[in-house]
């Protein structure tokens, strides 16, 4: 793959729909500047890990967590910290794996409001673990059929998304809301009429970091790093993708392979963090739209950008909702969205001109 | 002339499919029967299943159907988007918010349907703003739209999570979109928004067409495209909300309706006349099949308009897919 085109310094291409490739325009920016951005961004992860275990119905100092990192023993100090270990882990798995699997989306799609649940992952998921939960009683343990499930659903819009002439990112978009409104049909149908799988549901379907333990993060880490290699081994391509799908081919790279392994890996990244939390709205649609500000369109920067600043995001915004209702909490879900929706229209707001 | 032919037909399919949805099942009051509402001379049991219990879900579902319709068609002439809809700029959603908050937070101060358009109504101020620029640019109000919906969802999976599962399972059937159980004054109620938006979409549609050809030649011709563009998003948004607050927020409608109708014409512009009576159609057959359907449960008719809106939009696009590349 011709791993020398450099989209950085690439005039934003223009989509068969008219649309433009990035949202920002394509800058080469200083490798220098980039690289120590990226170094700011990991320590703000390291700060908000450690926010993530101080704050809480009992708030302990950031100097406590410090002490009780570096120095285990058996202190009240640790013992309240260590409740909130696996919702911190949790949150840094399930952002980073959202966001990037944004960035994937938005790649694939060239569509810069691109999202996971664009293709019918949550949709997706959300069946099975309807399904699971009502027709064959796995319970609580019905979450782990959002797995397949997504799978299935982006299965189903890509092969509806493909004509004669293969895979657009427009017909990819319209499939995706037809298999999105078909599914959420089908679980309103059976969560009406099944008490017992709407009750299951409608407290996974908020979306949360709660009462999530070890066992959850170490079955979804699996699928997470399967997800991250894939995405890795994408990022050559994807930055081909990037100049249009003319100049793509032209260049000798395969549209339709890149296509159905970006969509793979964003399925993997995005359907695990949907089965251990619930959906979870705009941390892949918000991230890698503010990343890309910084980085430009190259993938080189911005997958590991998003992989960083995914879980600064859903952290933060999983602290926010432990303190606004103390000593009760919002679920992260909830406050996502009503801090993605602000920053999405003042994103629009800084948009020049008549769009 | 096809469009002609297209809604003569709409209309007999709207008929029979009137006439069946009011002469299926055990109370249903024969075919035969159905002309004798003219001469007034029914039974006690026929008059009131017509009166009570049929006759004005039928009616909401025909104008509800007609105003999802005209908004959708409306609303896809001037953002020139396939997908855009009231649904998609969070009229919809707001309503749900609405509908939740009143249902289920503060309950007994509003009645549903008021907290449903004050939801809506809300969520039009939020996108207003957020945009910046008003109703005039269309791209914007979708990506803000995209906002307003999933801060109403959110907060309505939360409000959900709050409640008992019998209220929960209440709320969220009306949050589909229902006609069950709805009485003349919601007919009413429709009707009138219909006769007084209907006219004025039909002026507003010719101007849309000429504003499709572009906006400097719109101005040349005095079809203004700006002031053309600001109005029809206000009847797209005014029509919406009249049928959300008549039978909640039912979805996909006002995406599909222009959609089918446009493929029926095959003529550009909004054909809102021609979507008006695709939604109305729509809403109906979907009402048909959740009234008499094989599924013993009552299920909320925005899961069928969902389904089977779905499923015939994904039909056309992939025998479209099939014949040329979009």
């Amino acid at each position: 793959m011709a791993t020398d085109i450099r989209p950085g310094s690439a005039p934003p291409a223009a989509s068969d729909d008219g649309r433009t490739g990035s949202a920002v325009p394509a800058t080469r920016r200083p490798v220098s500047g980039v690289a120590v951005g990226l170094l700011l961004a990991v320590g703000l992860l390291v700060l908000s890990v450690m926010v993530s275990l101080a704050v809480g119905s009992k708030a302990l100092s950031l100097g406590e967590v410090w002490t009780a990192l570096t120095h285990p023993d058996d202190s009240y100090a640790r013992t309240v910290m260590e409740s909130r270990i696996p919702r911190t882990i949790l949150g840094v798995v399930a952002g980073a794996s959202l966001a990037v699997a944004g960035a994937l989306i938005q790649g694939i799609t060239r569509n810069p409001l691109g999202d996971p649940g664009l293709l019918g992952v949550n949709a997706g998921a959300a069946a099975a673990v309807v399904t699971g939960t009502a027709f064959l009683g796995l319970g609580t343990a019905g979450v782990w059929a959002a797995i397949p499930g997504a799978f299935v659903a982006v299965a189903v819009v890509y092969v509806l998304g493909s004509g004669r002439r293969g895979v657009t990112p427009l017909r990819l978009v319209l499939a995706g809301a037809v298999i999105n409104a078909v599914l959420t049909a089908y679980i309103q149908a059976v969560s009406l009429t099944h008490p017992s799988a709407f009750d299951n549901y409608r407290f996974w379907v908020v979306g949360s970091l709660a009462g999530r333990g070890h066992d959850v993060i170490i079955a979804v880490l699996p699928v997470v790093v399967a997800g991250m290699v894939l995405a890795l081994l994408l990022i050559p391509g994807l930055n081909v993708l990037a100049l249009g799908d003319e100049t793509a081919r032209a260049l000798g790279a395969s549209t339709a392979v890149i296509r159905v392994g970006g969509a793979a890996a964003a399925t993997l990244l995005c359907a695990a963090a949907t089965a251990a939390c619930g959906p979870i709205a705009f941390i892949g649609l918000a991230v890698p739209h503010m990343v890309r500000a910084v980085t430009g369109s190259d993938h080189r920067w911005l997958l590991p950008y998003c992989a960083v600043l995914g879980p600064v995001l859903l952290l933060t915004a999983d602290i926010v909702g432990r303190v606004l209702v103390r000593p009760g909490e919002l679920m992260v879900g909830v406050v996502t969205a009503f801090l993605g929706a602000p920053i999405l229209m003042l994103s629009v707001r800084r948009l020049k001109g008549r769009m | 002339m096809r469009s002609i032919v297209v809604g003569v037909s709409l209309f007999a399919a709207l008929l029979v499919t009137a006439a069946l949805t009011l002469a299926l099942g055990d109370l249903g009051v024969p075919a035969s029967r159905l002309t004798s509402i003219l001469w007034a001379d029914l039974g006690p049991q026929e008059a009131f299943v017509l009166e009570r219990l049929r006759g004005p879900r039928l009616a909401v579902a025909a104008t509800a159907g007609a105003g999802l319709g005209v908004s959708g068609a409306l609303f896809q002439a001037v953002t020139r988007n396939p997908l855009g809809s009231p649904d998609v700029i969070g009229l919809a959603a707001g309503a749900s918010a609405g509908a939740a908050a009143f249902g289920l937070m503060w309950t007994g101060v509003l009645p549903l349907p008021v907290g449903a358009l004050l939801g809506a109504i809300v969520a039009m101020a939020l996108l207003y703003l957020g945009t910046g620029q008003g109703f005039s640019s269309p791209t914007r109000m979708i990506i803000v739209g995209i906002g307003i919906n999933a801060m109403a969802l959110a907060f309505v999976q939360w409000i959900i999570t709050r409640t008992t599962r019998e209220q929960a399972t209440a709320i969220a059937a009306y949050i589909n979109g229902s006609t069950a159980s709805r009485s003349w004054d919601d007919v009413r109620l429709m009707a009138a928004a219909l006769v007084v938006l209907l006219p004025m979409a039909l002026v507003l549609s010719r101007r849309l067409r000429i504003v499709e050809m572009g906006d400097d030649l719109a101005d040349a011709l005095g079809a203004r495209a700006d002031r053309t563009r600001f109005w029809s998003v206000i009847l797209a948004i005014c029509a919406a909300t009249a049928a959300v607050t008549v039978v909640g927020p039912v979805a996909f409608v006002a995406l599909t309706a222009p959609q089918i109708a446009r493929r029926l014409t095959r003529s550009p512009g909004p054909n809102v006349a021609t979507a008006a009576l695709t939604g109305a159609l729509v809403l109906c057959l979907a009402d048909m099949v959740a009234q008499h359907g094989p599924i013993d449960a009552q299920l909320p008719v925005g899961i069928f308009t969902a389904a089977v809106g779905g499923v015939y939009l994904g039909y056309l696009l992939i025998t479209e897919f099939r014949r040329v590349s979009i």
